[in-house]
């Protein structure tokens, strides 16, 4: 068990967002969707990962047919404005989250996956529900990447088995409940704490802090999708750690939103596709089965 | 079984293996004869797996399917069937009588299935895969022999294919689903 102050003083030693991140959802929440793309390829040069990535999609089978791209410029022109943030972000906060969310059982790489599902869910959702509601596409992405952040502090404050042992013992009251029992803050409050900490926009932090129960009033649009984007990451077993399914799932956001079943487990489907892991990422151990009598048929 | 797509199942070159477990992903599935293996699939929340199990044959299928009904994306359902209980399981059914195994001989175990909490029943798609799985079961004409479903956890399940015995891992305990 922690206290709330040992679990600040860890999420103070957390490392922050990466500049080029910053500069980027900057950028964005400024409008700056029509930003020069000289701009953005300044950014992304600074980042060999995000360099690389670049690179990577211009030349993946979604870009192909037009022959392969010669160098950045090239492969910044054939992407344009909105998809070069995306990998920048993509590619920062995953590899930030890469090793996270051991305390909750997860194995590496399930919280990067499970980030990057649920960005897509919401950026999917704004397109489909978001009709009149003013929600940025792009910030609507960045906050779902984001929305599990605070989990790199409760890794940092837990022992051992700890949340396993909270799940052992847990009835069926939120899962944020036990957090903030054992440590003093949940990860919802601490992962807003954090963007507060590295001065993201305020919609961010709010989409962030209210991620597993939106507020009803007022009402914040952005929070609705995040949360709901949440729960469509969760269905499609992304990011389930000790802490199983132990997270509400808001009539208010669904109401407010007018989600149906159908709508929704069609993006658990889309999603899935859209995050397993590529191959030789490391995500999974390589090497085939042995046994001449294994039949492999997935 | 109409609604069988023809398209096989995705395939990928590297099957992730850890020593001596076949590890079937969400929306996956895996059948082996091989009695030095274990098939274990991680984390089961909303979404079951499914095994099936022939202790003379000593032919094992898992399959952890993520969604009660293909119509939900007939598109999906092509690439990658697995992902749906109402046609996973039946090519889960068909592939381990194509390995070997007898029907009249397969031990059906499953486990998952939870729930979010709060879902006034508008979603509830823990309990609708429960629903599928019986549906699909007693059209194939089997009986689970035993399930750990439906609460909130997690669960990771793992079957033992020299024989046929099930572990279950949730809120940090282990329990023995087969034998009972």
């Amino acid at each position: 068990m922690a206290t709330l102050n040992d679990t600040i003083t860890a999420l103070e030693r957390l490392p922050a967002l990466p500049a080029t991140s910053m500069q980027l959802i900057s950028m964005l929440a400024g409008g700056g969707r029509d930003a020069d793309l000289r701009e953005v390829e300044k950014i992304v040069s600074h980042d060999e990962a995000v360099a690389a990535s670049v690179l990577r999609r211009a030349n993946s089978a979604a870009f192909g047919m037009r022959g392969r791209v010669a160098g950045l410029s090239d492969a910044v022109r054939r992407l344009g404005t909105r998809e070069l943030c995306r990998i920048a972000l993509e590619t920062q906060t995953t590899g930030l989250l890469a090793n996270a969310g051991r305390s909750y059982g997860l194995r590496r790489g399930s919280l990067s996956q499970s980030a990057l599902g649920g960005a897509i869910a919401a950026d999917s959702l704004v397109q489909t529900h978001g009709a009149g509601k003013s929600v940025d596409r792009e910030i609507a992405f960045v906050a779902a990447l984001l929305r599990d952040i605070g989990k790199l502090a409760i890794d940092m404050v837990a022992g051992p088995d700890a949340l396993e042992k909270i799940s052992a013992a847990a009835d069926t009251r939120p899962f944020l409940e036990y957090e903030r029992e054992a440590f003093g803050a949940d990860h919802a409050t601490l992962g807003a704490m954090l963007c507060e900490r590295w001065g993201l926009p305020e919609p961010i932090v709010h989409a962030v802090r209210g991620h597993h129960a939106p507020p009803s009033n007022p009402v914040e649009p952005l929070t609705d999708i995040v949360h709901t984007a949440d729960c469509v990451a969760r269905w499609a077993g992304l990011g389930v750690g000790c802490d199983g399914l132990m997270y509400p799932f808001d009539a208010g956001a669904r109401d407010r939103l007018g989600t149906t079943r159908a709508d929704l487990e069609a993006l658990v489907a889309d999603i899935l596709a859209a995050t397993a892991p590529e191959e030789g990422n490391g995500l999974h151990s390589t090497g085939s089965p042995s046994g001449a009598s294994l039949r492999n048929t997935a | 079984m109409s609604r069988i797509p023809s398209t096989p199942i995705k395939t990928s070159l590297v099957r992730p293996a850890e020593g001596d477990k076949v590890v079937v992903g969400v929306a996956d599935l895996a059948v082996a004869r091989d009695a030095s293996k274990s098939i274990i699939t991680y984390a089961l929340g909303s979404c079951i797996g499914v095994t099936l199990y022939d202790p003379i044959a000593k032919v094992g299928g898992m399959l952890h399917f993520m969604l009660p009904e293909s119509s939900v994306s007939i598109e999906k359902a092509a690439i990658n069937p697995a992902m749906f209980g109402d046609v996973g399981l039946p090519i889960l059914f068909n592939k381990v009588l194509e390995a070997g195994a007898k029907r009249e001989r397969l031990i059906v175990c499953a486990a998952g299935g939870a729930e979010v909490l709060a879902d006034d029943g508008h979603f509830r798609i823990g309990n609708r895969n429960r629903t599928v799985l019986r549906k699909i079961f007693w059209k194939l004409n089997l009986l689970l022999a035993s399930d750990d479903t439906g609460g909130q956890h997690s669960r990771t399940m793992t079957i033992r294919l020299s024989d046929g015995q099930i572990a279950i891992r949730s809120q940090g305990k282990e329990s023995q689903l087969w034998p009972h």
